[in-house]
């Protein structure tokens, strides 16, 4: 195989990746769309009627549902070297703004709601740990950026980022489990609670520790 | 740019099938009922109310406990068993099977309630399939038995002329129906048995329906042409159900979140209905009707139980519902719930 068919190769793929990301975030736009306007009994709630009778409850679930969609959506082009480096400025904005949605908004409701998590403990522990790792990352993000430390702001968004996709990853996992093993609904949701975002995160770890082409180069 | 046009091609295609993906927007729950508490779900319609002034004298009738027939006032009561087709060449034709395991031969459990005797007339009515028909006829006594002639007033598709036979000494009813009207199935033949209608919330499902089995059932093999996709709903929905629906009772117990949110939609769906199989409710859907026909203490009375449930009962089918609607619309989609 020459070079050239193995960048076309990659190229397919990076591309195909791409398509799949956009399709996913459009399911989860349509997901979060259930909730607007604000309705206490649509989709998901209608099972959290206890929980939603909660102020605290009400303002997390909807903050975490409001701002994690423009996080996902915000993160898309930013591993993208052509966009870094062509537009730099956009890569800032996008940057902050996703920085700021997740630390202020997104993880902390994301916290709350892990607390009321469904599937008992199991899952309560793992979507709060999920919410603590996902704010970790990004502040590292951030302040390694600020230190113009871009290796690890590099590192450390795409294991922030990986967080982020457990979003479609979990819901992922679980329509493929409830239509091949058809699991009680309960037992599947401990499953995915955790599998959603272990998985990611042992993704991004393979991929920073085998870090090859664009990220070596840049920078 | 050829393969742009590809990616977009396909991009189009999946975004067109998207609510779909994380919504299942057919499939309401099968509810009878309309019971107050219940919103949710599609209610179909619960009773014919033309018939319900029979069936306001049914619970004195139901429980007539003289069972050896050797007088008038011993028939009084409620006698069951099985409505079936008379053996023609090609009754089976009117079958229904799907693959190996499922089998219906469009038999269902009829009630003969005999409500009021006197000179020689006959009232009563008869409850099958969601349907509560009265009839008046006539009776004649000899030494050994005592026969009946009935008909149903004709204002209805399903209307016909029973002709039985009640032996003195015995506690069996043996006889024949016509149907008025060209019908699928013309004649039916049944043998009942005198029978005690009483609601009992302690009552606990039987074994024996072949619920694990129908997980594995992938075609299926039918005659009939618009039951296709019936069956194909009745398979989906009844492989899901689990031990469960022999072990939780929702008329004795108030369920709880967490002894529901586990629960699979056919556990909920089988549950839910043993409530108002408890209180003799008479199914019109038809897979619910044939897994609760084969109930050996099932005996159709009502065909509008919504003033027979209990406080308990309400509020669990109003969570049974809940959860149901959830599990319908969202989990084997690309979702949460």
């Amino acid at each position: 195989m020459n070079i050239g068919k193995v960048i076309s190769l990659k190229n397919t793929v990076n591309l195909l990746l791409l398509v799949g990301l956009c399709y996913f975030t459009y399911l989860m736009i349509l997901i979060t769309l259930q909730y607007v306007p604000i309705d206490f009994s649509a989709a998901f709630l209608a099972v959290k009627e206890e929980e939603i009778k909660l102020t605290h409850y009400q303002i997390a679930f909807f903050t975490h549902v409001y701002t994690s969609i423009f996080v996902l959506i915000f993160g898309i082009t930013q591993f993208s070297a052509y966009v870094r480096t062509k537009f730099a400025q956009l890569h800032r904005g996008l940057g902050k703004a996703y920085v700021l949605l997740v630390l202020l908004f997104a993880s902390p409701s994301g916290l709350i709601m892990g607390y009321y998590g469904n599937g008992g403990i199991s899952s309560q522990i793992s979507f709060c740990l999920l919410a603590l790792l996902w704010f970790y990352f990004t502040l590292k993000a951030y302040t390694s950026v600020r230190k113009k430390n871009y290796t690890a702001h590099k590192n450390y968004m795409i294991l922030s980022y990986a967080l982020t996709l457990s979003a479609i990853s979990l819901r992922l996992f679980k329509w493929i489990l409830s239509n091949t093993l058809e699991l009680p609904p309960m037992d599947m949701y401990r499953i995915v609670s955790w599998a959603g975002w272990l998985f990611n995160l042992g993704v991004a770890l393979l991929i920073i520790k085998n870090k090859r082409e664009p990220f070596k180069n840049i920078n | 740019m050829k393969q742009i046009f590809l990616y977009t091609t396909i991009l189009i295609a999946l975004l067109s099938s998207c609510n779909e993906a994380i919504k299942n927007e057919e499939n309401k729950v099968v509810n009878e009922i309309d019971s107050i508490v219940t919103k949710v779900g599609s209610i179909l319609p619960a009773a014919d109310t033309t018939t319900t002034i029979v069936d306001a004298e049914v619970n004195p009738v139901g429980t007539n406990t003289v069972m050896l027939v050797q007088d008038q006032p011993d028939l009084i009561g409620f006698w069951v068993g099985y409505f079936k087709k008379k053996n023609t060449d090609d009754s089976y034709k009117k079958d229904i099977s799907a693959g190996d395991v499922l089998y219906w031969n469009r038999e269902n459990k009829i009630n003969i309630s005999l409500d009021q005797i006197a000179d020689g007339k006959v009232k009563g009515h008869s409850v099958v399939a969601g349907n509560n028909r009265p009839f008046e006829g006539t009776i004649k006594e000899d030494e050994t038995s005592f026969a009946f002639e009935l008909s149903e007033p004709g204002d209805d598709k399903y209307d016909g002329k029973f002709s039985f036979v009640i032996k003195k000494d015995d506690a069996k009813l043996e006889g024949t129906w016509k149907a008025y009207k060209k019908i699928d199935i013309q004649e039916r033949v049944y043998e009942l048995k005198k029978s005690v209608f009483t609601y009992d919330p302690e009552q606990k499902l039987d074994y024996g329906q072949p619920f694990g089995d129908w997980e594995n059932v992938k075609t299926t093999k039918l005659k009939d042409k618009d039951m296709i996709e019936y069956y194909g709903e009745f398979l989906k929905e009844y492989a899901t159900a689990t031990q469960l629906i022999y072990e939780v009772n929702a008329s004795n117990t108030l369920l709880k979140k967490k002894d529901v949110e586990n629960m699979k939609k056919g556990d909920l769906l089988i549950i839910r209905n043993t409530i108002y199989a408890r209180h003799g409710y008479s199914f019109k859907n038809r897979p619910l009707r044939v897994f609760f026909d084969a109930q050996e203490w099932y005996i159709p009375v009502h065909t509008d139980i919504t003033k027979e449930l209990t406080d308990i009962e309400k509020q669990n089918i109003e969570l049974l519902l809940k959860y149901e609607k959830n599990a319908k619309e969202y989990y084997d989609r690309f979702g949460r719930g």
